[in-house]
């Protein structure tokens, strides 16, 4: 059982957090919604899974490499 | 005095066996040996790839692990200068240790020697690497220097080691990490394709060869149906999506994709659009927000100048909300390495049309073939912005003043006003078809057929210039 750790890319701040711990997701699903160079940009999972935990709450500000989630690969 | 046995002849070939892997890379019976199998280290042949003639050269890593001698290396430079010579693409499969150490400086020479064979040949033939095994020492830059990295699950590139790397600054690092597909695929970018076998790797350095050499020429289907590519982004315009998809309904079958996990803010695909191979360099919103920097730059720079190179047009896909901003960007030099991407477009000769899908914003504006740079055309969708900004920050920085005036409750009005009249004056797409950096608004059902006209009517080029792997 692999865990996989999203962190963000860039400077960003937390608009929308649509997942919770325990949640089942597949590959390419939204956990998150960053608002960054006026755009509101989506963060995606890579694997199918389940979220283990959430690192962040809506309005928080992100630097670069921020830990934002990590989800259990089945 | 003991008598060694001689091995038992294995009955089913070695793996690694150079003139097994070459069958497997030719189009079946059609290899030739440009000459008989040594004690070198390294077996040449040439042969065709979905019918166009190749030249390529293996390692032998049953000898010695495959290292670089004298009369190996003079077997490369031979058959990379039988393909510059016939003009055929040069291929190389890589499993070799690097430089026989026994044989000195002698070896180090002979290994330079196959560096300057493919300096001479750059940009005239295409050059691809399928690195399938360990390319150590000299053997890492013998891919390095070509135009295509393709790598499979058992390739590792690195200059020095684990052991070196160890004793000399106390890392303690595998091969896998130091330099296996994830290390090259992802951080360094040294490696274009990654495949997950051998034989997906052969058969993705088939698909470059054919690619390259067997371009073919524009043939729109008569009777295709329009497809509204613009129903692939989502409705609201500050929403980041892939733009993966674009592309991939943009051409003929799936392309293929360089560089997939390295700066994956910038697309770069070869492809064929409408029977002709094509580069699509595209700005990828869900990644950085489609923000141009410093490393996404660079690869779209080399992008630009394979296609140059060897004459394959281009297509840039633009919703680019401008250059990464910040502290890492400046000292990582974004501006001396995005302006390899101005120097690239700029040098290009190859038709070459870029569409603007939702924005266009500042440096990165120009950075993705605009017109200055001497685009062949510029399209636009229909409510596409081409600013020095977004409008609604130009007028808070312009109108900062009399934003500031009106009482709170008024400003959103006031802004979202300001901005309407801004974008009618200097950022919307009107303005820019009036001063003629767009060329025409295009309906995104009428893209495709669109693109393929412009670029067809546009003189065909072909840049005389080397590929420098930038």
């Amino acid at each position: 059982m692999a865990v996989e750790e999203i962190h963000a890319e860039m400077v960003s701040s937390v608009w929308k957090v649509l997942v919770q711990p325990g949640a089942p997701v597949a590959a390419g699903d939204t956990l998150v919604i960053l608002e960054s160079m006026k755009m509101e940009i989506p963060v995606l999972t890579e694997h199918a899974g389940v979220v283990q935990e959430m690192h962040v709450v809506e309005g928080e500000v992100l630097q670069e490499g921020d830990l934002i989630a990590t989800v259990t690969n089945a | 005095m003991t008598t060694v046995q001689a091995a038992p002849v294995l009955p089913t070939p070695d793996p690694r066996d150079p003139e097994d892997r070459l069958q497997r890379f030719f189009d079946a019976g059609s290899m030739q040996q440009l000459a008989a199998r040594d004690a070198s280290g390294v077996l040449a042949a040439r042969g065709t790839v979905d019918g166009s003639p190749v030249v390529a050269f293996c390692t032998d890593a049953t000898v010695m692990g495959g290292a670089m001698g004298v009369d190996g290396c003079r077997h490369i430079v031979d058959a990379i200068d039988t393909a510059l010579r016939e003009r055929v693409p040069s291929v190389g499969i890589w499993h070799s240790g690097g430089a026989r150490l026994a044989e000195g400086v002698t070896a180090l020479h002979a290994v330079g020697e196959v560096f300057a064979a493919m300096v001479r040949a750059s940009g005239r033939i295409p050059q691809i690497s399928i690195v399938l095994g360990a390319a150590a020492g000299g053997a890492a830059y013998g891919p390095a220097l070509t135009d295509l990295v393709i790598m499979g699950p058992a390739g590792r590139v690195f200059v020095t080691g684990p052991d070196v790397v160890r004793s000399v600054t106390g890392e303690v690092v595998d091969q896998e990490q130091l330099g296996g597909p994830d290390t090259h695929g992802r951080r360094s970018g040294v490696v274009h394709v990654v495949t997950d076998s051998e034989p997906a790797a052969l058969e993705t350095g088939r698909m470059a060869v054919d690619l390259l050499a067997a371009q073919g020429a524009f043939a729109p289907a008569e009777n295709e149906e329009d497809v509204d590519l613009s129903a692939l982004l989502p409705e609201q315009k500050q929403r980041a999506y892939d733009v993966k998809p674009l592309i991939a309904n943009l051409l003929d079958g799936s392309g293929l994709e360089m560089h997939p996990r390295f700066a994956p803010n910038v697309v770069t695909t070869l492809g064929r659009l409408a029977g002709r191979t094509v580069g699509v360099v595209a700005n990828n919103p869900i990644r950085l927000g489609g923000c141009l920097d410093s490393a996404s730059a660079e690869k779209a720079a080399r992008f630009v100048r394979m296609c140059d190179a060897f004459g394959v047009p281009l297509v840039v896909l633009v919703d680019v909300p401008g250059y990464l901003p910040g502290v890492g960007q400046e000292w990582d030099g974004v501006v001396r390495r995005g302006a390899k991407l101005l120097h690239a477009f700029a040098e290009a000769v190859v038709p070459r049309v870029t569409l603007v899908t939702r924005k266009s914003f500042g440096g990165a504006y120009i950075a993705m073939n605009a017109r200055s740079l001497g685009a062949t055309a510029v399209f636009a969708w229909p409510g596409a912005e081409v600013a020095v900004m977004g409008a609604k920050a130009a007028v808070g920085i312009l109108h900062r003043k009399k934003l500031a005036a009106v009482p709170p409750g008024e400003r959103e009005t006031l802004h979202a006003q300001l901005a309407e009249e801004h974008e009618r004056i200097a950022g919307g797409v009107n303005r820019a078809l009036q001063i003629g950096v767009v060329d025409e608004v295009v309906e995104p059902s009428q893209t495709k057929r669109r693109l393929v006209a412009a670029l067809a009517a546009a003189p065909p080029g072909r840049g005389a210039h080397g590929n420098i792997p930038l």
